[in-house]
């Protein structure tokens, strides 16, 4: 189908030294030099190659090398297809080109040779900095490890990123509130805060069902939200999206994307692409159409993920969506009357409650179409 | 062709349920070449899906074979297949009627059970000759001289010649045959008197109109004869009579003796009653046939459809199971909590199930059913009685003189070492002791009397598991029976919800109450608000209990593919809403409604 021009591009490196103990992504442990993450990266290279001769990859704005580890595919692979991306779109300065690295593949060498190549923005995989909580996690790494990467992301970086969990059962709001003290005095710039979530099939998971991990308490998991949003906004930080947290000018284009309907092009295994036009939006991964929208389910979609923003939604985009969602003003009214969405001067944007009950929130918004 | 009644023989299998009975009736048909054996479907008599899937039998059957017997002779042997649940008594003492012989299963390896002894009992009072059978002699654990023993001494039955037979094996099924045929009775009556023929079962065919099982006691009826039912005072033209084998075939007349179905064009099943006499409109008899009565629901409950726009097709749909079963009955009923619904009321718990299971199965309704309660009989000041249906028609206590409540006496059969057992938890349910003895050195013989509105509660599951499973259990209706009775509300944040309302013993109030508001809120899940549970009488507050509210309801992750999997999720928050009334602005699923029925003491 003719379609809008892709503003973002997904990169997925979908290998892992190992696995944590919570992770179903889509990644595999493998060891750095096994030849498949080779054919891998290479194959990566002749598809960012072809997106850019079909002329895909002429508007894109931001970058996002995600996995899986990327830092672990090793320097002269990020090299080669950092290389490739250079060659085959406009990748100056202006365009936010993030990758995620963990802390025990990612040293000075590795951040001054992808600085170089154009990586300007750093996502580093804390998760924690309590050795304790990172062993629960199965995380490769210690606090001491995490804090020698984010140095190591400073002798280039400006703007790390760290993420961070919350709620996880054995860490206290006391232990979440010092990996975050620490975390912004080693100069982070941006935050992101999950609390756990223990998915089907995981070591977590056949650990909670036998009873050896406690199931994560919703109330602790609420509880250690609010406290960190507490301590990163005395450090200066605002939250922009329901688990983000920057200083100012530090937000992540690239997610904001995801959450304002801009199309974005997924290359890689299991990398999602979101293409559309006026009339429809798909979705397709790995080849498979996992969503297809008419406009009114497309509408109903960008309410819902712009209240997941603290910008929220403009009253232009609710004036927008009522056209084919008649019912859009009466539910945001309903939303406020529930607490859960509060008005500015130009937009409906969520309350404290509307964070946390995000999902009655989404769900009532959803519903329209 | 007329046959000679003396070679006609009319029998029903009776047993306690999951003894075996329908896997026995399958391979009389297999053995008399009635049905091929690869045209077998599993337990051919029951025919209807949740008939087959529970194992039991809810309509009753007659399926005619023809029988060479070892004396060269061919018999006609009308198999008629009786309902099997206590539910269904009436029914049964009808089937009965059309017999004069009953082939008595007893498990080999069970023995004699309460249903076992309540069905003997009926087949003698009906004056049937039994044929005790012992069957599933092919169980390792069979023990035929033990169960032998159980039914002489329990059910004072020789059993020296029971038949030895196995459903599953097709061992023994020739010696009951022969059985019923040396030992039961031919039939006996004046095949030239006036038509008098008994009603077994009746039910409506969409293209022929209503359908009955009948048994001619006297006389003949063949098509184009003019007929009437002597309870109803209906008259119809008979449009075809016939023999099921199992297929219906048509036959030119059915004779005194026999065993067929009618078919009468009529439109309103409830116009031809199980029990009632067929005669001849012109010259027939006045004196109808012994032991009519009219079937009474025991049981009620409210119906509710969750998307109120089932409202009508609800209806339909109870108007369409109505069709063939009068013992069904329903009125409108409005609920401030659940919008437009029925009181439904229903011949036992079992029947309701059914019905319910129908309703949603084959008519694909999604329903909410409040707690069962019974029929209560409130006498008001001055003297007045009104019938109640439901807890909401409860009148002001200051206007009630006293009230009533349907007793049932219930008959207990248990090992010796579960007395004490039986007995805390019957008292626990109000029942009163009415006697005991033993049937034999291994089974005890409990009578009570107990209250209906108790044992529609968890009794039944209560007295299996307290007795490790041993125990068995049958009832009949009793009575009514003053008992000092209130209504109990239910409050959610506040506001009484009129549906989950019920009547109960005054000293048991506080306990049912406080018990009931935990379980709701295990029940109820945790909301945006908190909610408070309150239970209640007459605006005093006995019990209260506290859904927190949700402080968290949020997968924080949602990236680009992600989003994908969040619409799922939404998705499927939306379809668990679905199952849930929205009361106010509590959710509360549909278990809550049913909690009463659960309350552990």
């Amino acid at each position: 189908m003719p379609h809008d021009p892709y503003k973002a591009l997904y990169v997925h490196l979908p290998f892992c030294v190992r696995r944590c103990r919570y992770c179903d992504f889509a990644t595999e442990a493998a060891p750095s030099d096994n030849p498949a993450i080779e054919r891998y990266v290479e194959d990566l290279c002749l598809q960012v190659r072809r997106a850019s001769k079909e002329g895909e990859l002429g508007a894109v704005e931001t970058v996002y090398l995600g996995g899986g580890t990327p830092s672990h595919v090793g320097i002269s692979r990020l090299s080669m297809l950092l290389y490739t991306l250079s060659l085959s779109m406009r990748l100056e300065p202006d365009v936010e080109c993030t990758m995620e690295a963990n802390p025990e593949s990612f040293d000075a060498r590795m951040a001054a040779d992808i600085w170089a190549l154009g990586v300007n923005r750093l996502s580093l995989g804390v998760q924690s900095l309590d050795d304790e909580v990172l062993g629960i996690l199965g995380r490769p790494h210690d606090a001491q490890a995490a804090l020698a990467a984010i140095a190591a992301a400073g002798t280039r970086f400006d703007n790390v990123s760290v993420d961070v969990m919350c709620g996880i059962p054995g860490q206290s709001v006391a232990s979440l509130a010092d990996t975050l003290q620490r975390l912004v005095d080693a100069g982070a710039k941006h935050v992101s805060v999950y609390p756990l979530a223990v998915e089907e099939g995981t070591p977590l998971y056949r650990d909670m069902m036998r009873g050896r991990f406690p199931e994560p308490d919703e109330d602790e998991q609420a509880e250690a939200m609010v406290a960190a949003k507490e301590l990163l906004e005395r450090a200066g930080f605002h939250r922009y999206e329901v688990a983000s947290y920057a200083l100012e000018g530090f937000e992540c284009r690239h997610n904001k994307a995801y959450w304002t309907g801009k199309p974005y092009l997924g290359i890689g295994r299991s990398a999602a692409t979101m293409t559309q036009n006026d009339q429809r939006r798909m979705r397709v991964t790995d080849g498979q159409v996992t969503d297809d929208l008419d406009r009114r389910q497309m509408y109903a979609e960008d309410l819902m993920l712009g209240m997941r923003m603290s910008e929220g939604v403009a009253f232009e985009l609710v004036e927008e969506a009522s056209s084919v969602l008649p019912d859009a003003k009466q539910a945001f009214a309903r939303l406020i009357e529930l607490g859960l969405v509060e008005r500015t001067e130009r937009s409906y944007r969520p309350t404290e409650q509307g964070w946390l009950q995000g999902n009655e929130l989404y769900g009532a918004l959803f519903d329209l179409a | 062709m007329t046959i000679d009644p003396s070679h006609i023989r009319n029998f029903s299998i009776i047993a306690h349920i999951d003894h075996g009975k329908s896997t026995l009736s399958d391979r009389v048909l297999e053995l008399t070449g009635t049905v091929a054996k690869r045209d077998m479907q599993e337990q051919l008599l029951d025919s209807m899906d949740i008939e087959r899937e529970r194992g039991i039998t809810i309509k009753s059957q007659a399926v005619r074979v023809e029988y060479t017997a070892e004396d060269g002779e061919v018999y006609q042997l009308n198999l008629i297949d009786t309902p099997g649940h206590v539910d269904f008594t009436y029914e049964v003492s009808r089937s009965l009627a059309a017999c004069e012989g009953a082939v008595l299963v007893v498990d080999a390896t069970q023995g004699v059970e309460a249903q076992t002894v309540a069905n003997a009992m009926m087949a003698m009072n009906a004056d049937l000759e039994i044929v005790p059978l012992i069957n599933k002699i092919d169980l390792p654990a069979a023990d035929p001289d033990r169960v032998r023993a159980e039914i002489e001494d329990g059910l004072a039955l020789p059993a020296d010649d029971a038949v030895l037979a196995s459903g599953k094996t097709g061992e023994g099924v020739r010696d009951m045959l022969e059985a019923v045929v040396y030992n039961i009775p031919a039939p006996e009556g004046n095949p030239d008197g006036p038509l008098r023929a008994l009603i077994f079962d009746s039910y409506f065919d969409a293209y022929r109109g209503v359908v009955a099982l009948v048994r001619i006691v006297d006389g003949s009826m063949g098509k184009g004869d003019r007929i009437r039912m002597l309870a109803t005072g209906t008259e119809a033209l008979v449009e075809e009579v016939g023999a099921r084998r199992p297929a219906e075939t048509p036959l030119s007349r059915l004779s005194m003796g026999e065993v067929g179905y009618l078919v009468t064009g009529l439109k309103d099943v409830s116009l031809v009653k199980v029990g009632d006499t067929i005669t001849a409109a012109a010259g027939g008899v006045d004196e109808p046939l012994p032991g009519y009565r009219e079937v009474k629901p025991m049981v009620f409950t409210g119906l509710f459809p969750i998307d109120g726009d089932q409202y009508e097709p609800l209806k339909e749909a109870l108007e369409k199971l109505s069709l063939n079963d009068p013992a069904l009955i329903w009125e409108p009923e409005k609920s401030h909590a659940l919008g437009f619904g029925f009181r439904v009321g229903f011949l036992g718990l079992l029947h309701m199930e059914v019905i319910k299971e129908r309703l949603e199965r084959e008519f694909g309704l999604d329903l909410l059913a409040t707690a069962p309660s019974v029929e209560y009989h409130v006498y008001k000041q001055g003297g007045a009685m009104v019938s109640l249906h439901s807890p909401q028609e409860m009148p002001d206590a200051s206007e009630i003189e006293r009230v009533e409540e349907p007793y049932l006496k219930a008959k207990i059969l248990i090992p010796p070492d579960y007395v004490g057992a039986v007995m805390d938890l019957t008292v626990a349910r109000r029942g009163s002791f009415v006697n005991m003895s033993y049937l034999s050195p291994t089974t005890v013989e409990m009578i009570w009397e107990i209250p209906l509105s108790e044992l529609i509660m968890d009794y039944f599951d209560k007295l299996k598991s307290s007795t490790k499973g041993y125990a068995s259990l049958d009832y009949e209706f009793d009575g009514y029976k003053e008992s000092k009775l209130v209504k109990l509300d239910i409050l959610l944040s506040g506001k009484p919800i009129d549906a989950l309302s019920f009547i109960v013993h005054r000293d048991k109030a506080y306990d049912r109450g406080r018990v009931l508001c935990d379980k709701l809120k295990e029940i109820i899940p945790r909301q945006m608000f908190e909610v408070p549970i309150q239970a209640a009488i007459g605006g005093r507050v006995l019990a209260r209990q506290t859904v927190k509210a949700k402080r968290k309801d949020v997968l924080a992750k949602c990236y680009g593919g992600d989003i994908t999997r969040k619409r799922k999720l939404l998705e499927k928050q939306k379809a668990g809403k679905k199952r849930m009334k929205s009361i106010g602005n509590v959710e509360v699923p549909q278990e809550a409604f049913m909690a009463i029925l659960k309350v552990d003491e």
